[in-house]
C-alpha cells in the first residue's frame, strides 16, 4: 500500500506529469465531442505527391515551430532567471535576411541569388548576434531579461522591414518551400523532422556537456556559481545565443511556408506561447532547474489547444482568452502556497476519516 | 567618487549627444537630399499623405504612383506616412501634418467612420483635404474637398456578372453552386463595396449557396489561414471569391496544399479583385479565372486636381478611376507587357 | 572670481552627492527632454515653435500617461504588469457596444471602465500577493484574457455614434496665451483634449501619493527590500496587492481617457501600449529592480516618446518603421544609465 503510493507520488511529482494530463485532458475532450478529430488521410497533393492531413498533423506541423523555440526559451529562463520576449521580432529580422540573401537586389528574383543554406547560415549569425546582443544586456549590464528584450521586441520589426526596404520578396523556386510545407514523397510536414532533429542535437548536448549543469547552476545560485569557477555572465549570453540558433531556424520554416515575409505579422505572439510552452512544462519561471522534455511536451500541449479551440471554430483573435484561462488554472494549481493549503486540507480530511 | 559623478555626467551627455545625433542627423540628411526644406520655400507644394500600410502589391503601387507624380522636380514636397493598418496612426498623421502647415493633405482612411473632428481641424487650418481610394461617412460632405477612386459595388457586381456567364457557358446555371468568401478588412469601402455588389447579383440566383465569409485581413498570411480553415470545414467548394489578390495567392497555396486544384479546368473557380502584375501570371499559370481591375495609380489623377485647385477651379466631389477586368480568355501576355505595376 | 565658481562648483557636486537616486534619474530624464524639444525646435523649427504642437504631444498620450502611472507603481514595490494594453482595448470595446448597441449613457460607461481595471487589478494583485506567483505571467494571462475577451465582446472595429459621447469628445480646454495664427491668417486658440486634464490630476495625485502617504512610502521599501520592509513592520503583501489593484484602476481611467481619444471599439486598439509603458516608466527614472522611480519622471518619459514620434515624422522619415527604431535606441541608452547608476550605488 504504502509502496504503490509513492510509485503514484513520483509519477505525480515527474515534471512531464503536468503537461502530459493536460494533453490527455485535451485528447480525452476530443474524444468525446468528435472522435473525427483525430481522422488522418491520405490524399495528393497538387504536384502528385502523398501527403497526409488532418488536425493532428496540423499540430504536428505548427507545434514543431513552437517546440523549437521553447528548447531555446528553457536554457534561457533556467540561465537567466527571465524570459525573452523578442523572439518574434528576431524571427522577423532572421526571415528578411534569409530573403534579403536569397533575393539580393531584385524582389522577385526568377532564380536564387545564393544557395538556401548559405542564406540559412547568414541569417542564423545574424540571429545570434542579436541574442548576443540581448545576451550582454542581461549578464553585463544586468538587466532584467523581459525588459532586455523590449529593446529588440520594440525595434525588430522596424529592422527586418528595413533590412528589405520595406519590399515583400516573393521566392519562386518551388525546392525553398520543402523546410515549411513537404519534401515531395514525404508525406509527413517537413518542420517535425526538423524539431526531431533540434530535439536530439539538444538531447546529445544535454548528456554529453556540461550545458545542463552550469545553466541550472547559473541559474539557481549566481554568486555560488561564481565561486566554484563558472563564469555566469558567459553561460547567460550562451543561452541566449542558442536561442538565437533556434530563432534562426523557426525563420526559416516560417517564411518558407509563405514563400514572403509579412513584417508586422510574421510570428506575431509568439513569444508568449514559447513562454507559457516553458510554463506549462512545469519549468519555474525564476530559473534554475529545467526539464527540456517537458518544455517540449509543453509546446505540442498549447497547439494541441490551440487547434482544438479552431475546429471549435473559435475566431482566430479570441484565441487567447481561452489560452489565459488555461493558464491561470495552471499557475494556481500549481502555486507553492495553493499546493500548501491543498495539502494541508487533505491531510485534515484523512485525519478525521481515521478518527 | 567625484570622477564616478563625473562619469554619471558624461554618459548623460553621451545620451543627449546621441539622441541628437540620432535624430537630427537623419533631419539633415534628409533636408540635404530634399534640397530645399519644407514649409520655408513658398516655391514648392507640400503634400501630406498619409497611407493606410504596406499591406499588398496593390497598396504599394498606389504610394509608389504618388511618389513618383509628387516629386520635386514637378514642383512638389511630399511628407509621406506609414500608418500600418491603424486609424489612430493616421488621425495623428493628419494632426502633425495639420501642424506642418501642409498645402494639401492626402487620406486614404483605413475605415469609414471617426473623421469629424480631425477634418475639422483641418479645415480651421484652412487646408483642403483630398480622399482617395476609400471612401469615408460624414454628416458634413464640405469637410473634405473630393474624392477619388474605385466604384467598389461596380467591381462586386462585374465579378457577380462574370460568374453568370461563366457558369451559363459551363451549363451549370441551375446547379447548386456552393461559393466562399474571403473577405477584406471589416467596414473598409473595398470590401462592404465588393460584398454588396457581388450579393446584388447573388440575390438574383436561388442557387448560389454562400457557405461563408470570413475576415482575410487583405494579407497573403490570413488569407492561407482562413482558406486552410474553410477547406477543413466544408466539402466541395466551387467558387472562391477572394476580395484582394494578395488574400488569393495565400488560398492558392491552401488549396494546393489541401491537394485541390483551382482555375480553368480545376475544382474551383477562383475571382479575385485589384489585379496586380503577380495575379496576371497567375492567371497565365491557369491558378485564377478572372481577376477585376482596381487601379491603383491614383497619382496623376490626384495632381491634376490640385493644379486645378491651385487655379482657383471647382472639382466635382467624387471622381471614378477607369477600370477593366481580366480573364483567361484574353491575351495575357500582351496585357502584362503594356502594364506598369 | 575664480573662488567663487571653485565655491559654486563645489556646493554643485555636494548637492550631486546629496541627490538620491530618484531624483538623479528624474533630473537625468528631464533634461534630456528639454534638450530633445530644443533641439526639435532649433533644427526644424515649423510645427515645432507652436505650442499647439506640445499639447498635441498631450492630447495623444495622454492615456499613456495614466496607464504609465499605473505602471511605475507597480514597478516600485518591483512587480510588472503587461495586461493594461488588453485591458484598455477590452474597455474601449466594452464602452463603445454599451454606448452604441445598449444605448447607455455616458457616466456609466465610465463606471463600467473603472470597474474593468479594477476587477484586473483585484484579480491579479490576489494572484500575486497572496498566492506569490511571478507578477509576469499572472499579467501576461490578463492580457491574453482581455485583448481575447475585446474580439468575443465584439468582433468587428467600429465608431461611437452616441451623441452624448461623440459631444464630450470633441470637448477641448482652451489654453490661453498659446494660440498661434493659421494659414488664412486667422488667430486659433491652442487647446488640448478633455483626457488631458484627467492625465494631469491623475500624476499630481500619485506624485503626493507616493511622496506625502505612509503607504506611498512602503511602496519604495517594498520594492527596495521586501525582507527589511517586513522587519520594519510593513505588510508586505498588502502593499503589493494594493499597487497592482491601484495600477488596474489606473488602467480602467487610462482605457476610458483612451476611449474617449479614439472614440472607437476596435480588438487592435492599444496594440503595445504596455511596452510603451513600461518603456516610458524605465525613461522616466523608474528602476526594474524596484525601490526607485518617480511620477513626474514617468510623466516627462511619455513626453519624451512623443517627441521622438514627432520629429521622427516631421522629419519627412517613414514614421511607423523609423519611430520603433529610435525609441528602441533611447530605451537601451536609458537602461545603460540605471545599470550605471546601480553600479555606482553599489559601490557607495
Amino acid at each position: 500500500m504504502k509502496k504503490e503510493n509513492s510509485i503514484f507520488m513520483k509519477i505525480v511529482r515527474n515534471q512531464c506529469f503536468i503537461p502530459l494530463m493536460a494533453l490527455l485532458l485535451l485528447v480525452v475532450f476530443n474524444l468525446i465531442a468528435d472522435p473525427g478529430f483525430f481522422k488522418i488521410t491520405l490524399a495528393d497533393n497538387s504536384a502528385g505527391n502523398p501527403i497526409l492531413s488532418g488536425f493532428l498533423i496540423t499540430i504536428l506541423d505548427s507545434g514543431s515551430e513552437l517546440a523549437i523555440l521553447a528548447i531555446g526559451m528553457t536554457l534561457v529562463t533556467a540561465a537567466s532567471g527571465g524570459q525573452d520576449i523578442s523572439v518574434g521580432a528576431a524571427v522577423a529580422i532572421a526571415g528578411s535576411v534569409l530573403l534579403r540573401v536569397l533575393c539580393g537586389t531584385n524582389s522577385r528574383p526568377e532564380t536564387l541569388q545564393a544557395p538556401i543554406i548559405a542564406a540559412f547560415l547568414v541569417s542564423c549569425v545574424a540571429a545570434m548576434l542579436f541574442g548576443a546582443f540581448n545576451g550582454v544586456l542581461v549578464a553585463y549590464f544586468k538587466i532584467q531579461p523581459m525588459i532586455a528584450t523590449l529593446i529588440l521586441y520594440t525595434a525588430g520589426r522596424s529592422i527586418a522591414a528595413w533590412i528589405n526596404n520595406n519590399e515583400l520578396p516573393v521566392i519562386s523556386e518551388p525546392s525553398f518551400k520543402y523546410f515549411g510545407e513537404f519534401i515531395p514523397g514525404i508525406p509527413i510536414p517537413t518542420p517535425f523532422f526538423i524539431a526531431v532533429a533540434c530535439m536530439i542535437v539538444t538531447a546529445l548536448a544535454l548528456k554529453f556537456t556540461n550545458l545542463r549543469l552550469y545553466t541550472q547552476a547559473v541559474g539557481i545560485n549566481q554568486s555560488s556559481s561564481r565561486l566554484n569557477g563558472l563564469n555566469p555572465a558567459v553561460i547567460k549570453v550562451m543561452s541566449f545565443v542558442i536561442l538565437g540558433v533556434c530563432v534562426a531556424v523557426v525563420a526559416l520554416i516560417k517564411v518558407s511556408r509563405i514563400a514572403t515575409i509579412n513584417y508586422s505579422v510574421i510570428a506575431k505572439d509568439i513569444e508568449m506561447d514559447a513562454i507559457l510552452a516553458v510554463a506549462l512544462g512545469g519549468n519555474a519561471l525564476s530559473g534554475g532547474r529545467f526539464n527540456m522534455a517537458a518544455s517540449i511536451i509543453g509546446a505540442y500541449v498549447i497547439q494541441f489547444l490551440t487547434t482544438t479551440l479552431y475546429k471549435f471554430k473559435v475566431q482566430s483573435d479570441a484565441l487567447p482568452a481561452y489560452k489565459a484561462v488555461v493558464v491561470i488554472v495552471l499557475v494556481v494549481v500549481s502555486a507553492p502556497v495553493v499546493r500548501e493549503w491543498f495539502a494541508g486540507f487533505s491531510k485534515k480530511f484523512m485525519k478525521r476519516e481515521a478518527a | 567618487m567625484i570622477k564616478k559623478y563625473v562619469m554619471i555626467f558624461i554618459v548623460v551627455l553621451a545620451v543627449s549627444a546621441g539622441a541628437g545625433w540620432v535624430f537630427f542627423g537623419c533631419a539633415f540628411e534628409e533636408e540635404i537630399s530634399h534640397d530645399p526644406a519644407p514649409c520655408e520655400e513658398e516655391d514648392y507644394i507640400v503634400i501630406g499623405l498619409s497611407q493606410i500600410g504596406s499591406e499588398s502589391d496593390w497598396r504599394n503601387a498606389n504610394t509608389e504612383s504618388f511618389k513618383s507624380v509628387f516629386t520635386a522636380g514637378n514642383g512638389y514636397y511630399l511628407l509621406y506616412e506609414d500608418a500600418q493598418q491603424k486609424q489612430e496612426n493616421q488621425l495623428k498623421a493628419v494632426r502633425d501634418f495639420i501642424l506642418q502647415e501642409v498645402d494639401y493633405i492626402i487620406l486614404d482612411p483605413i475605415v469609414e467612420t471617426g473623421w469629424d473632428t480631425v477634418l475639422m481641424e483641418a479645415a480651421d487650418a484652412g487646408i483642403p483635404v483630398i480622399l482617395v481610394d476609400r471612401q469615408i461617412l460624414l454628416e458634413n460632405d464640405e469637410l473634405y474637398t473630393c474624392w477619388v477612386g474605385s466604384n467598389f459595388r461596380e467591381e462586386g457586381r462585374a465579378a457577380g456578372r462574370w460568374l453568370e456567364d461563366y457558369l451559363k457557358l459551363q451549363s451549370r446555371e441551375n446547379k447548386e453552386i456552393r461559393i466562399v468568401t474571403l473577405q477584406g478588412t471589416p467596414e473598409s469601402s473595398a470590401q462592404i463595396g465588393r460584398t454588396s455588389g457581388f450579393a446584388d447579383v447573388l440575390s438574383e440566383h436561388d442557387n448560389w449557396n454562400m457557405l461563408d465569409k470570413r475576415n482575410g485581413e487583405f494579407t497573403q498570411a490570413k488569407g492561407q489561414e482562413v482558406m486552410r480553415d474553410f477547406l477543413k470545414l466544408y466539402e466541395d467548394i466551387d467558387v472562391v471569391v477572394s476580395e484582394n489578390d494578395n488574400m488569393t495567392f495565400g488560398a492558392i497555396e491552401a488549396i494546393e496544399a489541401a491537394g485541390k486544384t483551382c482555375g480553368p479546368g480545376g475544382d474551383m473557380i477562383i475571382l479575385s479583385f485589384d489585379a496586380v502584375r503577380a495575379a496576371i501570371q497567375f492567371m497565365q499559370a491557369g491558378k485564377i479565372n478572372a481577376v477585376f481591375e482596381c487601379n491603383p495609380l491614383l497619382g496623376p489623377k490626384v495632381a491634376e486636381i490640385i493644379e486645378r485647385l491651385e487655379a482657383g477651379e471647382q472639382v466635382e466631389k467624387i471622381q471614378y478611376i477607369e477600370e477593366t477586368y481580366f480573364d483567361t480568355s484574353m491575351d495575357l501576355e500582351k496585357i502584362l507587357k503594356e502594364r506598369v505595376y | 572670481m575664480s573662488k567663487n565658481q571653485a565655491s559654486a562648483a563645489g556646493s554643485f557636486r555636494d548637492k550631486l552627492k546629496n541627490l538620491t537616486d530618484t531624483n538623479l534619474l528624474l533630473a537625468i530624464t528631464i533634461i534630456v527632454f528639454f534638450l530633445m524639444y530644443l533641439g526639435a525646435v532649433l533644427f526644424q523649427g515649423g510645427g515645432f515653435l507652436k505650442p499647439q504642437a506640445f499639447f498635441n504631444i498631450l492630447s495623444a498620450n495622454a492615456a499613456l500617461v495614466i496607464l504609465s502611472c499605473g505602471l511605475s507603481l507597480v514597478m516600485i514595490t518591483g512587480g510588472i504588469d503587461i495586461s493594461v494594453g488588453g485591458v484598455t482595448a477590452l474597455i474601449s470595446m466594452c464602452c463603445a457596444v454599451y454606448l452604441d448597441f445598449h444605448g447607455g449613457n455616458v457616466m456609466t460607461s465610465a463606471v463600467i471602465a473603472l470597474a474593468i481595471g479594477l476587477g484586473f487589478g483585484l484579480f491579479q494583485g490576489f494572484l500575486v500577493a497572496y498566492l506569490d506567483i511571478q507578477p509576469f505571467i499572472v499579467t501576461l494571462a490578463g492580457m491574453f484574457f482581455a485583448r481575447g475577451l475585446t474580439t468575443i465582446v465584439n468582433t468587428k472595429p467600429f465608431n461611437v455614434a452616441n451623441e452624448a459621447f461623440t459631444k464630450l469628445k470633441m470637448t477641448r480646454v482652451t489654453v490661453p496665451f498659446m494660440g498661434s495664427v493659421n494659414k488664412r491668417g486667422i488667430y486659433v486658440d491652442a487647446y488640448v483634449e478633455i483626457g488631458v486634464a484627467v492625465a494631469v490630476l491623475v500624476v499630481i495625485l500619485m506624485f503626493c501619493f507616493l511622496r506625502w502617504t505612509k503607504l506611498g512610502r512602503s511602496f519604495y521599501a517594498v520594492g527596495g527590500n521586501a525582507q527589511s520592509a517586513l522587519m520594519l513592520g510593513i505588510n508586505v503583501k498588502r502593499t503589493r496587492f494594493i499597487s497592482h489593484v491601484l495600477c488596474g484602476l489606473l488602467a480602467g481611467i487610462g482605457g476610458f481617457v483612451y476611449f474617449l481619444h479614439v472614440g472607437s471599439g476596435s480588438a487592435s486598439h492599444a496594440a503595445g501600449a504596455e511596452m510603451d509603458a513600461i518603456a516610458s516608466s524605465i525613461i522616466g527614472g523608474t528602476m526594474l529592480t524596484g525601490g526607485v522611480g518617480n511620477i513626474a519622471g514617468t510623466f516627462f518619459g511619455v513626453l519624451s516618446l512623443g517627441t521622438i514620434q514627432n520629429i521622427v515624422s516631421s522629419a519627412g522619415l517613414d514614421q511607423a518603421w523609423w519611430s520603433g527604431i529610435t525609441r528602441a535606441v533611447m530605451l537601451c541608452l536609458f537602461l545603460v544609465i540605471q545599470s550605471v547608476v546601480m553600479a555606482r550605488k553599489k559601490k557607495a
